[in-house]
């Protein structure tokens, strides 16, 4: 007993001055939880290392030990994975459904027609919005007007009527569903260090480049992303898992971020 | 001859039914009708998927073991690991139609859940799948029930020719895994190339460029010292028991060094298995590199963050049992090792997370300051006069292991995913380098680094004291029960881990998964299917001991059987 005391005390001790640092260092609170738990584990584990031996159990007492431990792992294990912050499925299944919603039309057969139609409609829009992209561009692309600000729906920005606002959700839809966000910072949100922020793609690249970058990344390689390692990290697979369309819709709605303010790097042509 | 019989008949049963499925499915192509009651299409090929491969594992793992314990008995003349080798052969042969039985049941599963995609990836693989497959197998059913059935005729003398038997086995067990891992691996990292269409070049690749895929050899490699592991741990649950339900201290003797000798080959296996795991990992990034980031950032962050939990455990495990096992050694008090290596159990942790910090893994710069630093206590120790106790040694070394469990387990923030993760979720600034990749890495070595300070402690003990064989604390047939169970858990986790990184797709970028199921599971949702597959393996593991070694235990008590003397090292 006087084993378990000593031990737990000093547990307690060692996690309750963690939870002081931590605290004092604006940790959240979930880490101090972190570091107390790993604290008590410790005085379990000293406690079992200065733990008097157990005795040979008989047959009938050692089934009953086992199945008595096997409970307790069982429930540990559960207990413990379920407590930790789950993923929502939901967030995903609405992703994955446009994803394949195609796909599943297409095998469900009898709806090619309908594709085809909506794809002629779609190009037609994307036709018209370039027209007016370069009516906008005329050599004066970085100017504050045409820069979306941060947090500010980008479609709303480049203006347009009904077709190129079409493009633009799609275009939007892509970045969302494709995990551009999961590399690339763009409107201050998603990123983590992995790609260079995008707000300003759209002054260092016209659409049709930054559709090429996307069909093939090593055509333009980003300033500063010259170690082995960093030039193969954005994936070679876009263009076999968006049509055409939905690239040029990507590219075309990335193309109408101008944000000086942000330091995009060059992208530098490759082949 | 007629267990022989019988296991090969079910087998070509099992064969014959799963073409004939095949034929019957490839008419009627199109989405499946069939709906698994309770667990839905995708977890119940989880399930026999899983179990399939826990048996899989542990007949592969296991004869890798049972021949190098058979061949240092016959080189030691020492009896105990023949009869080790023997006993878990034996039940290595049941579990061997367990694999069978869930082998056809997988992909008679597989079949009905999925019989568009399934029968177009046999068809990809049709040279495995129709030929190699079930000739390795066929080949190995033979060699394995001839290696048994020989035992006991080809001993004295002739034992020679009985190795070369198992080495010959382990040889068509290897086979099977190198080529079984070509498809598994396909599914994840199918070969591509710049300026080809995927399918185009799926099209024209042979099948070797399809089974020598970018993850097919580090995956082989994982699994084959994480078989090893596997089969140690399982062998010495078997021990465990087998201890337990012991009547005499001779069995108790001999069971307990049977725990020891087990213990001993699934260390060896588990130091290996974060450089394997590394690789493999490794491999699959370069491969995608937004494998990456869904690992280890976004939906499946706190699966590995489970993964670190358990790995952890596992280490404080293997030292607890370590432990015990010195405890029970007369004269252990009396072995010191030098002061070094507290000392570089201390600094270890922080001096590698700083040269992991400088020097990133391929530069050689961080090899040129780790390497003399670990190796130091056993160069240097001997030039500096000042020793320490073991067992203060030990403690240091379990206190450093909590801190470097610590340090694994810090993520970047409790979130279910890292995409859009609040800032007073976040790590500060300044303490973020805790969540790094070099911080993790930084643990893991330290953790394999005092797992094998303590191993060279027990080793000296063992040389320095005396074991009192079946005196061991029986708290240690508990740390048996709980290695097997950990490890079996993670595999369970980790195969999921590695189907799931497949995304929305059967072959990742390839073939769609157009069924509503193709989405992340919770983690919770998953640990209870992880945990379910776990205890049914287990249980079916302990019945296969129990009916095939309890015949054995009659047998050794008559005199002619080898009595191992209580004090025998
Ligand atoms: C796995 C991480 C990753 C993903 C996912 C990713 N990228 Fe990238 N991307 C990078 C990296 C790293 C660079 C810098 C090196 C280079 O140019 O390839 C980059 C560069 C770029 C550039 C050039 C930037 C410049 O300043 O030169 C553009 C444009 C771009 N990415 C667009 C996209 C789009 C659109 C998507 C989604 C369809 C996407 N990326 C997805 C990692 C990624
Ligand atoms: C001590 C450390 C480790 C142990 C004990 C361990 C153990 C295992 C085991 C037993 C398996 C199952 C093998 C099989 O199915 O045949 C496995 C699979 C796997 N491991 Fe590890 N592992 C360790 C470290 C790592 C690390 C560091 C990584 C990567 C970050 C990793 C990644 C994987 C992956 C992706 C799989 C899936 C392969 C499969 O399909 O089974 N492992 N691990």
């Amino acid at each position: 007993m006087g084993n378990i005391f000593k031990k737990l005390g000093i547990g307690l001790v060692v996690g309750g001055a963690l939870v002081v640092v931590g605290h004092s260092q604006e940790l959240p609170v979930s880490f101090q939880v972190l570091f107390f738990i790993v604290a008590l584990i410790g005085a379990i584990v000293f406690m079992l290392l200065d733990a008097k031996p157990i005795g040979t159990m008989s047959g009938g007492k050692s089934v009953f030990a086992v199945t008595a431990f096997w409970i307790l792992l069982i429930t540990v294990c559960i207990a413990g994975a379920s407590l930790l912050p789950q993923f929502d499925p939901e967030d995903e299944k609405a992703k994955i459904g446009k994803l394949l919603d195609k796909e599943r039309k297409q095998s469900a057969q009898g709806k090619a027609e309908e594709l085809i139609a909506r794809a002629k409609a779609l190009d037609a829009q994307v036709k018209a919005l370039e027209e007016r992209l370069k009516g906008i561009g005329g050599g004066q692309a970085a100017t504050a007007t045409a820069t979306p600000p941060a947090g500010d729906k980008p479609s709303a920005a480049a203006g347009g009527g009904s077709a190129s606002g079409d493009v633009m959700k799609v275009g939007e839809e892509q970045w969302q569903l494709q995990e551009c966000y999961n590399c690339h910072k763009l409107r201050g949100e998603g990123g983590k260090k992995r790609g260079p922020e995008l707000d300003n793609i759209g002054s260092l690249l016209t659409v049709e480049e930054i559709q090429q970058k996307i069909e093939d990344p090593k055509s333009f390689m980003a300033e500063g992303y010259e170690k082995e390692w960093q030039k193969g990290i954005m994936p070679n697979k876009f263009k076999d898992l968006m049509d055409p369309k939905e690239m040029q819709a990507l590219a075309a709605w990335l193309g109408t971020f101008k944000n000086a303010s942000v330091n995009t790097p060059k992208p530098i042509k490759k082949n | 001859m007629k267990k022989l019989s019988s296991g090969l008949l079910s087998l070509v049963v099992l064969f014959s039914l799963s073409v004939a499925a095949t034929s019957v499915y490839a008419q009627e192509v199109g989405a499946s009708t069939v709906e698994f009651p309770y667990t839905g299409n995708r977890t119940a090929v989880w399930i026999v998927a899983q179990l399939h491969i826990l048996f899989a594992a542990f007949i592969l793992g296991a004869p890798i073991f049972v021949v190098i314990s058979e061949w240092l008995g016959y080189r030691k003349q020492d009896p105990r690991y023949d009869r080790l080798a023997k006993e878990v052969t034996k039940v290595t042969v049941i579990l061997f139609s367990m694999t069978a039985v869930t082998g056809g049941l997988f992909i008679f599963v597989l079949l009905a859940a999925y019989p568009q995609f399934t029968t177009s990836f046999i068809n990809q693989f049709y040279v495995v799948f129709a030929i190699l497959y079930p000739a390795l197998f066929i080949t190995e059913t033979i060699l394995m029930y001839a290696y048994l059935y020989t035992w006991d005729v080809w001993k004295g003398e002739k034992k020679g020719r009985h190795i070369v038997l198992g080495v010959l086995l382990n040889l068509v067990c290897l086979l099977i895994l190198f080529v079984i891992n070509g498809p598994t691996s396909f599914m994840n990292t199918p070969p591509k190339a710049e300026g080809v269409s995927p399918q185009d070049f799926i099209a024209a690749a042979t099948l070797w460029d399809k089974i020598a895929n970018q993850s097919w050899f580090p995956l082989s490699l994982h699994r084959i010292d994480g078989n090893v592991a596997f089969g140690g741990f399982i062998t010495g649950l078997i021990a465990a028991y087998m201890y337990m339900g012991s009547k005499t201290q001779e069995e108790r003797a001999y069971y307990d060094w049977m725990g020891f000798a087990a213990i001993w080959i699934a260390v060896g296996g588990s130091l290996l298995q974060p450089f394997t795991g590394l690789l493999l990992a490794y491999e699959m990034c370069d491969y995608d590199f937004s494998f990456c980031p869904y690992m280890m950032a976004d939906q499946l962050s706190m699966f590995f963050e489970t993964q670190g939990i358990m790995i952890g455990l596992l280490f404080l495990g293997i030292n607890y049992y370590s432990w015990l096992s010195v405890k029970r050694i007369e004269g252990a008090d009396n072995v010191r090792m030098t002061i070094l290596a507290p000392i570089v159990l201390i600094v270890l942790l922080p001096a590698t997370m700083w040269v992991m910090d400088k020097f990133w893994i391929p530069d050689p710069m961080s090899l040129a300051f780790l390497l003399p630093l670990v190796l130091s206590p056993f160069l240097f120790g001997r030039f500096i006069p000042k020793t320490v106790s073991a067992r203060t040694v030990i403690k240091i070394g379990f206190i450093i292991m909590l801190i470097s469990d610590a340090v694994w387990l810090t993520p970047a923030g409790f979130v279910a995913t890292g995409t859009d993760m609040p800032d007073e979720m976040k790590l500060p600034e300044g303490w973020d380098y805790l969540s790094s990749m070099p911080a993790k890495l930084s643990a893991i070595l330290t953790l394999v680094y005092v797992t094998v300070v303590n191993y060279v402690l027990y080793n000296r003990t063992i040389k320095q004291g005396t074991i009192l064989w079946g005196k061991i604390d029986f708290a240690a047939q508990f740390v048996l029960i709980f290695l097997a169970f950990t490890s079996t858990w993670i595999m369970g986790l980790m195969g999921a881990v590695r189907s799931l990184l497949k995304k929305y797709f059967h072959v990742y970028s390839l073939v769609s998964d157009l069924s509503a199921e193709s989405f992340t599971p919770t983690l919770s949702y998953s640990v209870w299917w992880i945990t379910a597959i776990t205890v049914v393996f287990i249980g079916i593991v302990s019945v296969a001991a129990l009916v095939a070694l309890r015949p054995s235990v009659a047998r050794v008590r008559e005199p002619e059987g080898s009595p191992v003397p209580i004090a025998a090292k």
